[in-house]
């Protein structure tokens, strides 16, 4: 790599001035005669192809949205739905307010915080419905519910979305994903008040 | 004829030809004749791919921006008590790592600057010695920077998949161990890169290194937009909900734009010294080693634009960094 013999060899000769400026020599001298292509070929041909690989990249990626078409696309523009697809993509590609690591949120953004709430439930709700072989119907009722809660009571969705804090925090860090939820168990959906007496009990 | 010396960026070349020693000929006159030996042969400077050189003061404007960029990132991390996290904590270890890298950069060139033409007032070893140190700076810089990225993308990744568990994985103590182990293995590679330079093997290593973190940077985002992509479709199966291509769309530009940056902004320097390494003598791959500067620059982009795709994008560090200019111009 460096010529420092090279360098060693040309300490000895006495007059000589150190400059130090960028370049780079070569061992042989580099011929440029007979070149078949242009001599900035290489440096071209990898600027395209760099560009030609984001692109195909960002083709790629566009490609995976779009496998996931619609199967019904209703009329209701509903804002909110909007936002929950919007948030989805946002909080995994940005994790913004990640309240898995704060516990007072005076930030007023609990909309936010209801949406990715729900993620995680429905996750969770995923892993139960595996568990007991439930049908899908528990999550398009979980789902349904919690964005109707979410939109009614904020308060709600913030004590929710304590609960990974709360519970991880916990002294036994060996709780493993199934311990977490089978502590969730008890957990009715559709009752909302059993559901934040649950959520204090654990919390406890 | 001089030697070649492969620090970064920087040569320390004793020319026993002193006729253009006199002023900054290194940024006037580029085809000096003791650079390349085929010059003399061939006597046309026409057909030769000689040396882009930048000025100083482009290194000083983008060093002096990513400065500013970066220090606002770790002032805004350090004055919020909210953004005392571990993803907080990996992003302001890469905005040091970007701090570091410009300055060591700017000073450089400084350097370079105002040593060319008055080396007679420097002692040799005293140049050889600032050239090694900026060289190590470089290379740690560098590779903390490549480091940190990887950090990052690694926690993103925990975040979404172990969700439930990221307390326990991420805890004060493990991230603390974690970037304090970052930046000791990266001062150290730095040192023995430029310390045993003239072997072949350290330089590949920086070309492997590159190329394992940006494999892994890779997959890890592919897994987590393929979850997104999971998650968005469960979201749009629900009834009642109508599909928004828009903002998938806005999510696949994202990750491209994110990873565009980093290979775009690497990959040159990376395949410089591949080139370097593999075929010197080849007129081609000399014409692209001639670039080398160029190279330099796109990874002082990367340090600006960092801040901007990592920090900037978050609404909570945004927030702060808007109350901190209020509070400023307020004072003002």
């Amino acid at each position: 790599m460096s010529e420092a013999s090279a360098v060693a060899n040309k300490t000895t000769v006495s007059n000589s001035d150190y400059i130090w400026r960028y370049e780079y020599y070569d061992d042989e001298p580099v011929s440029f005669e007979g070149l078949k292509a242009h001599k900035y070929s290489i440096v071209i041909g990898f600027w395209v192809g760099l560009a030609v690989f984001v692109i195909f990249m960002f083709f790629i990626l566009t490609l995976l949205t779009k496998t996931g078409a619609p199967h019904q696309e209703n009329v209701d523009l509903s804002t909110k739905q909007h936002r929950t697809n919007s948030f989805a993509i946002n909080y995994i590609m940005s994790r913004s307010d990640k309240a898995f690591s704060h516990r007072e949120n005076e930030e007023p953004r609990s909309l936010f915080h209801c949406y990715v709430n729900e993620i995680v439930q429905l996750e969770r709700q995923q892993f139960v419905n595996k568990a007991h072989g439930a049908g899908n119907s528990d999550l398009t009722t979980r789902g349904r519910e919690g964005r109707s809660d979410s939109s009614d009571d904020p308060m709600n969705c913030l004590t929710k979305f304590n609960i990974p804090n709360f519970v991880s925090s916990d002294q036994s860090s060996s709780l493993t994903e199934d311990d977490l939820l089978m502590c969730e168990q008890p957990i009715i959906p559709e009752n909302k008040p059993d559901r934040l007496q649950d959520i204090h009990n654990i919390s406890d | 004829m001089a030697g070649v010396n492969m620090s970064l960026g920087t040569e320390a070349t004793i020319s026993p030809d002193h006729t253009d020693v006199t002023n900054s000929s290194w940024l006037l006159n580029r085809t000096v004749p003791e650079r390349n030996g085929s010059v003399q042969v061939t006597g046309s400077a026409v057909k030769e791919c000689t040396q882009i050189s930048i000025p100083t003061e482009v290194y000083l404007i983008l060093a002096g921006i990513s400065l500013l960029e970066n220090l606002l990132v770790i002032i805004a991390v350090i004055k919020n008590r909210n953004l005392h996290s571990p993803m907080y904590f990996f992003i302001c270890s890469l905005a040091i790592s970007d701090i570091l890298l410009s300055l060591t950069k700017a000073w450089e060139a400084v350097t370079i600057s105002v040593i060319s033409g008055k080396e007679h007032l420097f002692t040799h070893v005293l140049i050889k010695i600032l050239d090694d140190i900026y060289d190590s700076l470089l290379c740690i810089s560098f590779t903390a920077s490549v480091f940190n990225l990887a950090a990052i993308t690694t926690d993103r990744y925990i975040t979404i998949f172990h969700a439930l568990r990221y307390h326990n994985i991420m805890t004060k103590k493990r991230v603390a161990v974690i970037i304090a182990a970052i930046w000791i293995f990266c001062t150290f590679t730095g040192i023995i890169m430029i310390s045993f330079a003239k072997y072949d093997g350290i330089v590949s290593f920086f070309f492997i290194l590159f190329f394992i973190t940006l494999v892994l940077i890779l997959s890890l985002y592919i897994f987590i937009f393929l979850l997104a992509q999971v998650h968005a479709k469960q979201i749009r199966s629900l009834p009642g909900y109508r599909a928004h291509q828009r903002t998938n769309f806005k999510g696949a530009l994202r990750l491209t734009i994110l990873l565009g940056i980093f290979i775009v902004c690497w990959a040159p320097f990376s395949l410089h010294f591949t080139l370097y390494l593999f075929c010197p003598s080849n007129p081609y791959c000399a014409c692209f080693i001639c670039l080398f500067q160029v190279d330099l620059i796109f990874i002082m982009c990367h340090s600006i634009i960092d801040p901007l795709i990592y920090a900037f994008q978050n609404p909570e560090l945004c927030n702060t960094f808007k109350k901190m200019l209020c509070c400023f111009k307020r004072h003002a």
